[in-house]
């Protein structure tokens, strides 16, 4: 059973259904989490700060080198060099799903689309998926072929950024020498032991090249970001926000020359996957041996979450109630992984398990005495929560920050309860763990580890095996990552392959006509993911307009704030977990290095969390 | 000389959209010389690539570069030109222009901080700047933007077709000369 906290049971069939006999399954008073942990009150906060002259509010506003608008609130102990308290605040509105209401369906694939800079098309898509759940559209095998490319392309542009413009600079020379200057020394004269793929003889040589603006591997990823883009065009036609997504497939025509010009491009990602899995594997194995400290930064119970994604052809049909099937014969398992252990696989219990709280956010309650809940049930009759995104009412009521009350434009999502996270890297462990990938020559799930089997380019073939970390940090957010670039590579060559031989057999359907039902009520939900990992978009249509669309991003999850139990965010358990490793005592100097490697290892994205509206019109920059 | 006539914002956000609409109006202006004229209201380090694909010989030797910048501190419809004077602000600052053309965000200042940096813009660089006063969805302009649309458009002209027009500019930081109608004020 993996429901431990909600309480869902399940029956001889498998079938879920609410526990008999509990009063209000799912109201305020209901079980929080077991064994989760909790922020120290307000109050105790309050106290310490009093009574210890070392202990001091270290505030980071804005978050810079991350997506969008993000501010951090610290508690720190410099004498234990600790943090007590940590708070993650969305500063900007989340409102897309209010500006959704009341419009035409395929509106939401190109205005969900805005959501993001950087995974536009990955919104584009999840949309359209929710759009031909609920009405009933599937798109033809070619269409979900290229929508898979497509996706892989996007995660191409997507990881290199995240590994060396945003994430990347804070393991670099310019970052440890000021924040370390003795690792920095140390890192001088050690050898990199992946010298012959990455081509840098030290860890020194490689930070170097990691700075910001004029690092060689700075300048390579912001190349490698056009490479990826240019590929992703020739079959989308622009991005990041295609016109080309829609209900049932995708609207432009691929052709064989199309398919090897996107070729050409995908095919160098082969060699860089190659240099960042050794790129993260020196840089993470360094840290670890120079201070064992380090698998402290940024650590936090591994509580994953993930849709996944990439569609089989064969098996996906677009239904609800087949999700479970076609879920499970994606390139990506879908699949939940508490405190390390694969739960689940199965997207409907992914998907009621699912619960959006507001108690410190600035959001009014939707739910609770005398307001109806709009759907007890999933289609297929299984039990939902009144805080789950299809019941979930956008309600935004700005006012002034309290710790105790209500900080950021971030909901709490939770599955089963729980603070979980969301990542590439849970696409990597449950696909390694759930052993359900579909036969390929060159990607093999073992149970325990993903092997890689990359392409010979300007380097050899090379098989790469990442192995499910013992621990769960920064560093491994940021080498699962690496890795996951190549996985999404070779995704995207097995997809590739399937399409030629479609097209060679010419099958160049790419999408199914659909119309929008201008009668009744539907609901459709798409699971898919982008570069940072699980995104949903729930939708109810009503006479053929919306009648509720919510989106949960992967930054919803990890930026979201503490919980009714206390329970804090993933990114606010993972700095509370972070050890301060600078050296310095001087205040004034302290850049808050390890907390900022934390925060950043998740690869914030708040444009898609919090959407960017105001009630005065878009912010487009603040 | 080579211009690009560039247009900078956002599609469908009013006052902010006057970049890129004096852009399409000017796509079927009958130029004499050999101008392009472009919409670069994308992902800055993408146009500093696209900059950059003109072969050498082609390099454009001017850029005209025209969008809506709220400076706060002029009233809404204030046109401002100035010859950038090509100065980046910090490293710091860099990095964030950066960070912020990756994951999505268009802006003029941006867009110029970022291309010079890179080396994709030209020496030359002519900014018309336009105080926008709404930023809401909608493609039509406010009262005090849509009066001076055509003026920029004749501005971006000039300053494409006439070599010596950007010489008697004020030169300036990012920004302008002085901030309110310190440059070519025609609001």
């Amino acid at each position: 059973m993996c429901f431990k906290n909600l309480p869902i049971e399940f029956d001889a069939q498998g079938k879920p259904f609410l526990r008999a006999g509990v009063a209000d399954p799912y109201g305020p008073s209901s079980a929080g989490p077991r064994g989760a942990p909790a922020q120290l009150t307000a109050e105790r906060i309050e106290d310490l700060l009093k009574r210890n002259g070392y202990i001091k509010d270290l505030d980071f506003d804005p978050v810079t080198r991350v997506a969008g608008a993000l501010a951090f609130h610290t508690v720190a102990d410099f004498q234990g060099r600790k943090v007590l308290e940590a708070r993650s605040m969305a500063t900007l509105f989340r409102g897309y799903e209010v500006i959704m209401i009341g419009r035409d369906p395929r509106d939401a694939i190109f205005i969900t689309s805005r959501a993001c800079g950087v995974c536009g098309g990955v919104h584009s898509v999840t949309s359209a998926m929710a759009i031909e759940m609920a009405i009933g559209c599937v798109p033809p095998p070619l269409g979900i072929l290229i929508r898979n490319i497509a996706l892989a392309l996007e995660f191409l542009y997507d990881h290199p950024l995240h590994l060396h413009l945003l994430a990347g600079p804070d393991y670099s020379a310019a970052m440890v020498g000021p924040t370390n200057p003795s690792l920095l020394a140390r890192a001088r004269s050690a050898e990199a032991p992946h010298a012959e793929i990455h081509g840098f003889r030290t860890i020194g040589e490689l930070m170097e090249d990691l700075n910001p603006l004029s690092g060689k591997l700075y300048l390579e990823a912001l190349h490698m970001t056009r490479v990826a883009r240019e590929a992703y065009v020739l079959i989308c036609g622009k991005y990041p926000h295609p016109q080309t997504i829609v209900p049932g497939g995708m609207s432009s025509t691929v052709t064989l020359t199309v398919m090897n010009e996107m070729f050409i491009r995908l095919a160098q990602f082969f060699d860089y996957s190659k240099k960042l899995a050794a790129i993260w594997d020196d840089l993470t194995e360094f840290f670890y041996e120079a201070n064992p400290a380090y698998k402290q930064v940024g650590a936090r119970r591994a509580n994953l979450i993930d849709t996944g994604i990439f569609d089989h052809p064969d098996a996906y049909d677009a239904t609800y109630a087949s999700a479970t099937a076609w879920g499970e014969r994606r390139w990506a398992t879908p699949g939940v992984i508490m405190d390390s252990q694969l739960v689940t696989t199965d997207l409907h219990a992914l998907n009621i398990g699912i619960e959006e709280f507001v108690e410190h956010s600035y959001y009014e309650e939707w739910s609770g005495s005398g307001q109806r809940q709009r759907f007890p049930t999933d289609p297929v009759g299984n039990p939902l929560s009144p805080y789950h995104p299809w019941n979930k009412v956008t309600k935004p009521r700005p006012q002034g920050q309290n710790w105790k009350e209500k900080y950021t434009w971030d909901t709490a999502p939770r599955w089963d309860r729980q603070a979980m996270e969301a990542g590439a890297y849970a696409r990597l462990w449950n696909t390694a763990v759930a052993r359900k990938l579909p036969a390929n020559p060159f990607i093999e799930a073992t149970g325990t580890s993903l092997k890689l089997r990359l392409p010979k380019g300007a380097l050899p073939e090379l098989e790469l095996e990442w192995k499910v970390p013992a621990v769960w940090n920064a560093f491994e957010r940021n080498r699962a990552r690496a890795y996951c670039t190549g996985f999404t590579a070779l995704v995207a060559l097995n997809n590739w392959l399937a399409a030629m031989d479609r097209l060679k057999q010419g099958d160049t359907r790419t999408s199914t006509p659909f119309e929008i039902p201008k009668r009744g009520e539907q609901r459709g939900v798409g699971f898919w993911g982008a570069g940072r990992g699980f995104l949903t978009h729930h939708l109810t249509l009503d006479r053929g307009a919306v009648a509720n669309y919510q989106i949960v991003t992967p930054s919803t999850w990890n930026a979201s704030p503490t919980d009714r139990w206390q329970q804090p965010g993933p990114y606010e358990e993972a700095v509370l977990n972070t050890p301060l490793l600078e050296e310095t005592d001087d205040p004034v100097k302290f850049k808050g290095i390890d907390i900022l490697r934390a925060i950043r290892s998740f690869d914030p994205c708040m444009p898609c969390t919090t959407h960017i509206h105001s009630d005065a019109g878009v912010i487009t920059r603040k | 000389m080579r211009v690009i006539v560039a247009g900078v914002g956002y599609r469908n956000l009013r006052d902010h959209s006057v970049g890129i609409a004096v852009a399409d109006r000017l796509l079927d202006h009958a130029w004499g010389g050999d101008v392009v004229v472009e919409d670069l209201s994308y992902n800055p380090i993408a146009v500093m690539q696209r900059l950059e694909d003109e072969p050498p010989e082609r390099r454009f030797t001017r850029a005209v570069m025209v969008g809506a910048v709220e400076r706060g501190n002029r009233p809404p419809g204030t046109v401002a030109a100035y010859r950038w004077d090509g100065v980046l602000p910090s490293d710091e600052e860099i990095q964030r222009a950066v960070s912020e053309a990756v994951t999505g965000v268009i802006a003029l200042d941006n867009t110029l901080v970022v291309t010079r940096h890179f080396g994709g813009l030209p020496e030359d660089v002519v900014v018309i700047e336009v105080e926008p006063g709404v930023q809401a969805f909608g493609d039509e302009f406010s009262e005090s933007v849509a009066r001076v649309v055509d003026q920029v458009c004749e501005l971006a002209v000039t300053m494409a077709t006439d070599a010596g027009a950007a010489a008697r500019l004020p030169r300036g930081p990012l920004g302008g000369a002085r901030p309110a109608a310190a440059g070519h004020g025609l609001g």
